[in-house]
């Protein structure tokens, strides 16, 4: 991969790394005696390593290829594969965290392998880890398809995508040493959360840049999802991680916001994590893939202008319905809730419009598992934010909140709607990039549907009847008008279903292994074949480049 | 008739929408456009909710009465986030009937006014525990967190054994108690400058370090030697001088409840 | 690329196409408008009736005036309304009075059960039996009295605790202190245990009983019966606290004991505490053949 730099492009990429272990090396000395000592040691083996791989090939003969001809899919292939790493790191750790539930003693008798730590590895190792790195390999790709235009530039891609696992390791490393600012989804430390605003600039730049380029006078509306993503994780990801530092040599630090504001802020962050990342990125992926594997037009260009904007607006005041009956002005929650309902409409009108995209391809649906993923992540994507939308009215938000019905309304959308579409839009990208006929088996790929379509049925289905009997319990009231159960009665009722959940989670994790397994075969052994007409569109006679009016 | 009256009602959203689509037409193919007006059309929402947080004055109740936390209970504080116990019990009572039946008055703003960052919590797979201080006696809450299953046999909480053997770092109080301040925590110059002396002061009841910390404060603070154990100050020692606390730093939330009725 | 018409739905494409993508130009269906409105309405009504929009440095209460404090409130308020009755003969009535009392009985062993389970069964247990350092609660070994003043009072103040009135009970630290040497502790062990019926030879009998005398009678009296006053349990009954083996006893008398039982009053309501203790009895009458 090296050698297709060019040797001034070699340069700057030896010059980043070594100053990315020059800075490994300034965080080891200074830190010392403190975890942020160890992530400087972690920051100059991953630059280190980088050095060796540039270094070993530097003085390759100068690539040949002309780069108008083509499109740069390299980081796009190992972003892919980085990716299909972290979802078995990711959902392996949530296997052991669910056992950890019905087994408390499943683990080893040290600090770091305790429930508290491992869950954000898990959280962060699938959504970060797995759900990011196909967010940015996937982006890349189709912002060069839709632009009809080579990324500028091949240093950063690199960049961004080795910038943003650097950042992942030092996130889910850190936990495991107890290096955490507590804030669900933002717990990376002060010193991992300002190297993310670092990648995260020139990941979009560079987007920018690529759209600058592109030979379609329109962008096309999965842009608009990765801009969305990329624009609004930025602000919130600033804002909800301005912090104090109690040392430059140390890793703790205090949020400037406390309290009240601090709540409001985080969950202001926390659900917008779930929609700019989770949902507005991925929308982006449907968006692309569906249509393509499908053969079929967008259902409606004016239904995706309504989602859209609906999504950006809307989202944006709901992060109160995770604080209903808390502390927070009653005002706050009145507004999350109302929001959450109005938020259901452009929410529905996306999964309306994948689906009747379908619409004359059902034939496909039911033969092509690849498609049938990204049909069943529609489908959940539509039921997750419904069932969403229902949470955030308040009486059912005072009944659900903090039981395991929130879990399982998490996994309909992280499992059902999040993973599916990343493992439909995987099996269709896979074969073009690698330029092959297909997946190496489609077998597999079948059995990876069902294996993971059981796995969301039985983890959801698990967590509802948890999540409810919990809940009921805790304001059963007896006959005679007091509370019936003590707590630890509810702990006793969730055993059954900690134990079936963790099944359905070891279904998934095999399937995620079996796709993972296909890919890498695809790669190995599957028959070549050129992809039709996937190359930069300057390249040839431009078709129509027109406007047509309206 | 109903379908006329829908489809009047429908009109102006239907029209505002056509407009809108009209400009989205034109910025679609502008990427620093469509930026712009991502930033403004998320930036709303946030505004609105968040800014008046600091402006309506009744948001963050007054307690008088309010204290701080030492610097072994901040100390205990970083321990509970640091281990991640905020993954399985929130701090906050919710104003709900069967919560404050169970748990005691219902969680005011201001008892998390000094918390950076809040542990309000989003998940109970074990119980609340914003009035669990003084529930418990130390020797207990010392037996549950070395092996809960000891004394609470059904249980599925995690062992924290090693926190009795962990001598507590005390070196990086005085900078934790600093970066607090500067967030807004009204600690005393006195109390940074003796933050390390403090902590270790409240844990050894008969040493004359204790006296410092009632000066500096208050009569009211617990000092013992939590995890009993002689002579060393743990990291057991600091988590359980914070639990110890929750829910005691004023005494608004009860008589609030009280007055309300 | 022109606009087409779809073959299959019939509909204007928007004539863009991006690397093989294309649009349909289809109206937003009606259903969306619908829904759109109703869900707008129902917010605007919401918005309306209860506290809402920020304006300034206060925000909009909303019609019909509710605040969630304000409702839990009035809920707790009205449950204690409806509670007022059973509560003030719980208080009024003697416990022997209320144990007869069937459907007030009923109302005890419901209520009390769930309390006893939220805030006493951590350390004495679910079902109250007690275990290492926790006493049973419902055998007839009672530390500081068995009857229900007692128990009350032990509930309002606690052993040990921050309550101003509590109960203090210490065993001291003998052997820790330097007041016994080691060898003599080892004497004690084997005599205290022969208080509980145990057979051992004279001689060790009568050193033990020396330094018994000398130490401990204070506390647990000449015979070792136990002084309620003093929190000093029992050393013949065969019931033991801390254990009662050898080794149990023997780190009893080197490091003392000082249990830490925590004062209910500011926790649990005058009726709550009542209501508990003839839950305990209760359930120790039903122990009993
Ligand atoms: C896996 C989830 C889990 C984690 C992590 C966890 N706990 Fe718990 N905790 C529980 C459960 C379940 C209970 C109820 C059973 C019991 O009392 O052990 C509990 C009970 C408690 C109680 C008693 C509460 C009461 O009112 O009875 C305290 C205090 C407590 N935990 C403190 C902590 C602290 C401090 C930490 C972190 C160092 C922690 N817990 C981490 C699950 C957890
Ligand atoms: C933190 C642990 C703890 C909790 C919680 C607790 N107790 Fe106790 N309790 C003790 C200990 C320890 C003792 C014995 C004190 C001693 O050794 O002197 C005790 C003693 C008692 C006694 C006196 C027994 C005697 O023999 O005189 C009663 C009665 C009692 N507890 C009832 C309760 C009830 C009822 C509750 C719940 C409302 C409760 N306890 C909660 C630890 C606890
Ligand atoms: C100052 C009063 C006092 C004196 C003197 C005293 N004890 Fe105690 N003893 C107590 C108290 C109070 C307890 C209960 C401690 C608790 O419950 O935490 C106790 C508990 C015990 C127990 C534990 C009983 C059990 O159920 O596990 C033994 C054994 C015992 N004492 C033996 C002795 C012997 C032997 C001596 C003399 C060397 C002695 N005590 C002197 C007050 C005293
Ligand atoms: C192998 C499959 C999986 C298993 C076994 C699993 C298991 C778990 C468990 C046990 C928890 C902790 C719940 C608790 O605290 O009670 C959890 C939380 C979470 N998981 Fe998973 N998970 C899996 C897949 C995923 C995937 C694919 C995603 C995202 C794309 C995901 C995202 C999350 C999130 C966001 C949370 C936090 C939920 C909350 O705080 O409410 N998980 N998971
Ligand atoms: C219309 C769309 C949606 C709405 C209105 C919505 C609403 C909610 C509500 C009310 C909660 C519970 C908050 C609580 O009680 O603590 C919640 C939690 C959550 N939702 Fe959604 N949801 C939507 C869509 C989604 C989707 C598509 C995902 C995808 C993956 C998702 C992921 C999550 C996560 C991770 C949490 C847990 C947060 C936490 O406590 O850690 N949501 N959501
Ligand atoms: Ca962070
Ligand atoms: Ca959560
Ligand atoms: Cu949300």
């Amino acid at each position: 991969m090296i050698s297709r730099l060019t040797s001034g492009e070699r340069s700057i990429a030896l010059m980043l790394a070594s100053t990315g272990a020059l800075i490994g090396v300034l965080m080891g000395a200074f830190g010392s005696g403190d975890p942020m000592g160890v992530h400087g040691w972690i920051v100059l083996a991953f630059c280190g390593a980088l050095i060796l791989v540039i270094g070993n090939n530097f003085y390759d003969p100068e690539p040949s290829e002309d780069r108008t001809l083509s499109y740069y899919d390299d980081p796009t292939k190992a972003g892919l594969i980085i990716a299909l790493s972290w979802a078995v790191v990711g959902m392996g750790m949530g296997v052991w965290v669910a056992c950890q539930l019905a087994w408390p003693d499943f683990r080893f008798e040290n600090a770091w392998s305790s429930f508290g730590r491992i869950r954000p590895v898990h959280t962060t190792g699938i959504i970060f880890g797995f759900g990011g790195n196909a967010l940015i390999a996937t982006s890349f790709h189709i912002m060069q398809r839709t632009s009809r235009a080579r990324i500028p530039d091949q240093v950063a891609p690199w960049f961004v995508l080795l910038g943003y696992n650097l950042f992942c390791l030092i996130a889910v490393s850190g936990y495991l040493m107890g290096v955490t600012q507590s804030k669900e989804y933002a717990e990376p430390e002060w010193y991992a959360d300002i190297w993310l605003v670092v990648v995260w600039v020139s990941y979009f730049t560079l987007y920018v840049r690529t759209l600058a380029r592109r030979n379609e006078p329109h962008i096309y509306v999965a842009n608009w999802y990765y801009l969305a993503f990329i624009l609004v994780m930025a602000v919130l990801h600033v804002v909800n991680n301005l912090a104090l530092p109690a040392s430059f040599s140390g890793a703790k630090s205090y949020s400037v916001f406390g309290g009240v504001q601090d709540a409001m802020t985080q969950w202001w962050y926390g659900h917008n994590a779930v929609a700019f990342f989770l949902t507005s990125g991925f929308l982006g992926m449907l968006y692309y893939f569906l249509p393509k594997r499908a053969e079929r037009p967008i259902y409606s260009y004016r239904l995706s202008i309504l989602s859209f904007w609906g999504i950006t607006f809307f989202y944006i005041w709901v992060g109160s319905h995770h604080l209903h009956y808390t502390a927070l002005p009653h005002w706050v929650q009145t507004l999350g809730m109302t929001f959450s309902i109005m938020l259901l409409v452009p929410s529905w009108a996306s999964a309306g419009n994948a689906l009747m995209t379908l619409n004359g391809a059902w034939n496909k649906v039911r033969d092509d598992a690849a498609l049938r993923f990204m049909m069943i992540a529609a489908v959940f994507y539509g039921l997750s934010t419904f069932e969403g939308s229902f949470l955030a009215i308040r009486p059912v938000n005072g009944l659900s909140h903090y039981t395991d019905w929130t879990v399982g309304h998490v996994h309909a959308g992280a499992m059902g709607w999040v993973a599916f579409i990343t493992f439909g839009s995987i099996y269709t990208l896979a074969p073009i990039l690698w330029k092959r006929a297909g997946m190496y088996s489609a077998k597999a790929v079948e059995w990876h549907f069902w294996f993971a379509l059981a796995g969301t049925v039985i983890y959801v289905f698990a967590m509802w009847n948890s999540g409810i009997t919990q809940g009921l319990m805790w304001r059963t009231y007896n006959e005679s008008g007091t509370l019936k159960y003590p707590f630890i009665d509810t702990v006793v009722a969730m055993r059954p279903y900690y134990i079936a959940r963790a099944f359905g989670g070891l279904l998934f994790l095999s399937g995620a292994c079996i796709g993972f397994w296909n890919v890498v075969m695809t790669i190995r052994r599957a028959p070549l074949k050129e992809p039709e007409r996937d190359y930069p569109m300057n390249s040839e006679e431009p078709q129509v480049a027109a406007v047509a009016g309206k | 008739m109903l379908m006329k009256i829908i489809r009047v009602l429908i009109k102006p959203f239907a029209s505002l929408y056509e407009a809108h689509a009209v400009a989205h037409y034109r910025i679609e193919r502008h990427s620093m456009g469509l930026s712009i007006g991502i930033i403004i059309a998320a930036a709303i929402g946030g505004l609105v909710e968040i800014a008046p947080l600091f402006t309506i004055d009744e948001t963050v109740e007054a307690a008088p009465d309010m204290r701080l936390y030492t610097p072994l209970e901040q100390a205990g504080r970083d321990i509970y986030v640091r281990e991640g116990c905020y993954a399985c019990h929130s701090q906050m009572v919710r104003t709900l009937r069967d919560e404050v039946e169970r748990y005691g008055a219902y969680s005011l703003a201001v008892e998390s006014q000094y918390d950076h960052p809040m542990l309000w919590g989003s998940k109970r797979t074990g119980p609340d525990l914003a009035r669990i201080g003084g529930k418990y006696s130390d020797s207990w809450h010392v037996q549950h967190l070395v092996n809960p299953r000891t004394v609470v046999p059904e249980s599925i909480m995690p062992q924290y054994a090693f926190l009795r053997r962990a001598v507590l770092e005390t070196q990086s109080l005085p900078g934790r108690l600093e970066a607090l301040r500067r967030a807004g925590v009204p600690y005393k110059a006195d109390m940074i400058s003796s933050a390390e002396v403090d902590a270790a002061g409240q844990a050894k009841p008969d040493s004359d370090l204790a006296d410092g910390v009632f000066e500096r404060y208050g009569e009211e603070t617990a000092i013992r030697n939590f995890d009993g154990q002689d002579g060393r100050v743990t990291e057991m020692d600091a988590l359980v001088a914070y639990l110890q606390v929750l829910g005691q730093l004023t005494d608004l939330p009860e008589s609030n409840s009280a007055r309300d009725e | 690329m022109k606009e087409v018409r779809d073959p299959l739905t019939g509909h204007m494409t928007t004539g863009h196409e991006w690397n093989g993508i294309t649009e349909l130009n289809t109206r937003v269906p009606r259903a969306i408008w619908l829904f759109i409105l109703v869900t707008h309405v129902w917010a605007l009504i919401i918005w309306i009736l209860l506290p809402a929009w920020p304006v300034g440095t206060t925000y909009t209460k909303g019609v019909l005036g509710l605040d969630q404090r304000q409702q839990v409130n009035k809920e707790i308020a009205a449950a204690e309304r409806a509670f007022a009755e059973r509560d003030r003969q719980i208080r009024e009535r003697s416990v022997p009075e209320i144990m007869t009392d069937v459907s007030l009985m009923n109302y005890v062993m419901d209520t009390a059960s769930a309390i006893f389970g939220d805030n006493c069964a951590v350390c004495h247990g679910t079902a109250a039996s007690g275990g290492p350092g926790y006493p049973s609660l419902i055998d007839t070994d009672w530390l500081w009295g068995g009857d229900t003043d007692q128990i009350m009072e032990t509930l309002r103040v606690g052993i040990n605790s921050q309550h101003p009135d509590t109960r203090h009970a210490q065993m001291p630290a003998f052997g820790r202190l330097g007041v016994l040497s080691g060898r003599d502790v080892r004497l004690l062990v084997p005599y205290v245990k022969s208080l509980s019926g145990s057979d051992i030879p004279a001689e060790v009998r009568a050193a033990g009983e020396d330094l018994f005398s000398r130490n401990c009678s204070s506390c647990h009296g000449a015979d070792g019966m136990g002084r309620l006053q003093a929190g000093a349990p029992n050393l013949t009954d065969d019931v033991w606290l801390y254990g009662g083996g050898d080794n149990d006893i023997f780190y009893t008398i080197w490091d003392g004991r000082q249990g830490w039982m925590p004062a209910w009053q500011a926790r649990l309501s005058d009726e709550d505490r009542k209501m508990l203790v003839i839950y305990l009895q209760e359930l120790a009458d039903g122990e009993r053949p």
